[in-house]
């Protein structure tokens, strides 16, 4: 596992929130100023802001330097990064149950070969 | 209510809940066959981990308070130990115990696994389920697409991006 654990730990942060999930989704379609990121929420644009310096601490977005007008991009760096992390856990446990069932399989065929009984 | 990010191949199932990560496996095996072979020290070594990695059972002591600690030895040569404790130990159903990775910087932060083994008349099925340390919403990060499939799209943004 090569990833840096308190980076995937601030990314975990910055995605438990549904409305900065939105947001990303929504820049994962484009760039958007902060104002058009704010429309779709009942929300004034000093909370967003606020959900925004989450996602740029983490890494997830860039933004222009006049928040209102310029645009933010979204960094796929750090989700590329947990999909990693989390594939890499779920293919070693995938495998080890693949070897599992291989080897429950020899054992219960070397068992009837012995003539049953408890090993 | 769960949504559940289907994660697994057709042998496998694994899906997010909240936040946990869930894997679920049926074994042509009678129930107290699979809780040995889960708990043995002698044969975890002969399917845990990766296909081509072998693995080193330093430390085994399956009861509540007992250590556990395994190396994976990988194809790249490379050690990768694995520690922690066992929680509770109902045989031969359930399993709970902590794993943490055991390296600088990431052997701060231990993940509890819980395993439940059903008998399905003859057969077994394993429900291993897994909480990662300080993942609020396991499932929030996995779910709508934005991993997997999505990336591809991120990809070719981010070089656009780099484009200028």
């Amino acid at each position: 596992m090569k990833t840096e654990p308190d980076h995937l730990s601030t990314t975990f942060a910055a995605l438990a929130d549904p409305t900065r999930r939105t947001i990303l989704a929504r820049l994962a379609k484009g760039e958007a100023t902060v104002t058009e990121l704010a429309a779709p929420f009942d929300l004034s644009l000093p909370a967003i802001s606020k959900h925004l310096k989450v996602l740029q601490r983490a890494g997830l977005i860039e933004q222009g330097r006049q928040a209102q007008w310029r645009p933010c991009r979204l960094n796929p760096e750090p989700l590329r990064d947990v999909a990693d992390w989390v594939g890499q856990y779920r293919r070693h446990w995938e495998e080890s149950f693949d070897r599992l069932d291989d080897y429950l399989r020899e054992l219960q065929t070397t068992e009837q070969d012995d003539g049953g009984g408890n090993t | 209510m769960a949504v559940r990010q289907h994660l697994g191949n057709e042998r496998t199932t694994a899906y997010t809940e909240g936040p946990d990560l869930v894997m679920e496996r049926v074994f042509d095996a009678p129930r107290d066959l699979v809780w040995r072979v889960l708990t043995d020290p002698a044969r975890v070594t002969n399917w845990w981990g990766p296909r081509g990695y072998t693995t080193t059972v330093e430390e085994m002591d399956v009861r509540p308070g007992g250590r556990w600690r395994w190396i994976n030895h990988t194809t790249g040569g490379e050690d990768a130990p694995f520690k922690g404790e066992y929680l509770e130990v109902v045989p031969p159903e359930r399993l709970v115990y902590t794993e943490i990775f055991d390296v600088p910087g990431f052997d701060d932060k231990a993940a509890t696994n819980t395993m439940t083994l059903e008998d399905l008349n003859g057969r077994t099925k394993l429900v291993a389920r897994t909480r990662f340390p300080s993942v609020e919403s396991l499932e929030g990060a996995l779910a709508t697409g934005m991993i997997g499939g999505a990336l591809e799209t991120y990809d070719r943004m981010a070089e656009e991006f780099a484009k200028g």
